[in-house]
């Protein structure tokens, strides 16, 4: 499983790295994505980040 | 009968401003959450369209989250907008406020300024929030006693957004007497002389001479910057260029209106508010006295508790259900954000005030396109404040009931009279 960050749309509100810091760092007010592959794992924790994101900035890739 | 003993949602009509000058709103909401969570308000005698009232979390954060088809660009409150034509044809008012403009604009036009506002910025500039703060204590702490929201919480955010953009500090209680009109308009404290206090045409003339005085300043502003150009907030925007195009003197304007009254007229009354609920709940307030290390999730639950911006409202762009109701294409829906930040299916006792409280996921900043741009200066200004407030006068209370504001679009508090031991 892939995520993206919209990088037009990421704000840096660092809500996404408090859901899931495995997966995602904000540096410099935008937030990078760690991992390639998301493990099943942390699908939870991606999902409640991409809820959460107040820009909705963050999304599942599909292949 | 008031509405708060209206026992059936069919009763119910929020578009009433008095139910939020008496406080009734929260009743009201249970009752729509519980029985009517999508309800039809017919359109009433004050030219007022008819619209829909949101009241669950849910559904606002699917509307919000979809804002093609839940425009802004006819307005953002339950009332229309007046006379399109009128509009059309003049330079100022067709200018785009960013607050209610649709992507793809919507990013543009807030791409020119998001920069100032993001955690790093704001992170900033907390020193020095810290020391406007200090002043504003130190003016009151002798006194033993003051009015809350003119003498402490509003000078604060007032402070923030005018230094942000660059309004010379003789205009800053200008700026707050016309914010107030601008969106208090509803209410006779701020309706100016010679209207008929408490009419709706009052309303209106009020609101029309705080926009006048707003633009007729930022006119300057911009005349200024346009020969001497500057780093502030307006210079940003007189220097905007998007894709090779400039900002018009409308937008320009409008944005200007838009940064100082959403600086102004919210953080405030969430510094308001938050005071009240600590007077209200004085365990809670030792015990964030006891424990400082509290103060990000108290910061959480004051927004949660107060919701500041009472509702929001977008237009739908085609018939869609939303809770197997039928919305039609052109009709208004209204976001209660106050309702949704005690919605039982998110917050566990909704409506006990826990500066504990967690998970605390509200919406008092919204969510989506067009998510609060100042919400880290707000959670910033909100946490400064009572950190230093509670520090320096930890026995400070309320010594009087709120005046609270005549608006069901701002949740606002005009004076709280509070007392404290004075400081030596």
């Amino acid at each position: 499983m892939r995520v993206r960050v919209d990088p037009d749309r990421c704000e840096g509100n660092l809500r996404c790295q408090n859901a899931a810091p495995e997966v995602f760092e904000v540096r410099d007010d935008l937030s990078h994505v760690l991992l390639d592959d998301v493990p099943e794992a942390l699908r939870h924790k991606v999902e409640r980040a991409i809820r959460l994101c107040p820009r909705q900035a963050i999304d599942w890739l599909r292949a | 009968m008031t509405q708060a003993s209206a026992r059936s949602a069919d009763e119910i009509n929020l578009a009433d401003q008095e139910i939020f000058l008496r406080g009734e709103a929260h009743d009201l909401f249970r009752i729509l959450r519980r029985e009517r969570p999508v309800h039809w308000s017919a359109p009433a005698a004050s030219a007022l369209s008819g619209f829909w009232s949101i009241t669950k979390l849910d559904d606002v954060v699917q509307i919000s989250r979809n804002p093609e088809l839940f425009i802004s660009g006819h307005g953002i409150t339950m009332q229309s907008p007046q006379g399109s034509t009128q509009i059309q044809n003049n330079p100022i008012l067709s200018g785009r406020m960013m607050i209610s403009t649709d992507p793809p604009d919507h990013v543009r036009l807030r791409r020119l300024v998001n920069k100032g506002f993001t955690p790093r910025a704001v992170r900033s500039l907390e020193p020095h929030i810290r020391e406007i703060t200090t002043g504003i204590i130190d003016d009151v702490a002798a006194r033993g006693s003051c009015d809350f929201v003119t003498d402490v919480a509003a000078q604060l955010p007032l402070a923030v957004i005018c230094e942000l953009m660059g309004i010379d500090r003789q205009y800053w209680q200008l700026m707050f007497e016309l914010t107030n009109r601008v969106l208090g308009s509803s209410d006779a404290e701020y309706q100016t002389e010679g209207d008929t206090v408490g009419t709706i045409e009052a309303a209106r003339a009020t609101a029309m001479q705080g926009w006048g005085r707003m633009f007729e300043h930022f006119m300057n502003m911009i005349e200024e910057r346009k020969a001497q150009p500057r780093q502030d907030l307006v210079g940003i925007l007189v220097n905007a260029d998007i894709d090779g195009e400039q900002l018009s003197l409308g937008d320009i304007l409008q944005f200007c209106a838009l940064l100082v009254i959403a600086g102004n007229e919210t953080t405030r009354n969430a510094i308001s508010g938050g005071m009240l609920a600590l007077a209200q709940h004085p365990e809670e307030k030792q015990r964030l006295i006891d424990h400082p290390e509290l103060i990000d999730t108290a910061v959480e639950e004051i927004l949660r508790w107060t919701s500041p911006v009472a509702h929001m409202a977008r237009v739908a762009t085609r018939d869609i259900e939303i809770r197997g109701q039928r919305i039609r294409e052109g009709e208004r829906v209204v976001m209660w954000y106050g309702s949704v930040n005690r919605d039982e299916d998110y917050f566990e006792d909704p409506y006990r005030f826990d500066i504990t409280r967690s998970p605390n996921d509200h919406l008092a900043f919204g969510i989506g396109e067009h998510f609060c741009l100042g919400a880290g200066f707000a959670r910033l200004e909100i946490k400064v404040m009572f950190q230093e407030l509670l520090r320096r006068l930890p026995d400070i209370t309320t010594a009087g009931p709120p005046e609270l504001l005549r608006s069901n679009f701002i949740a606002g508090i005009k004076h709280l009279p509070v007392e404290y031991t004075p400081e030596r």
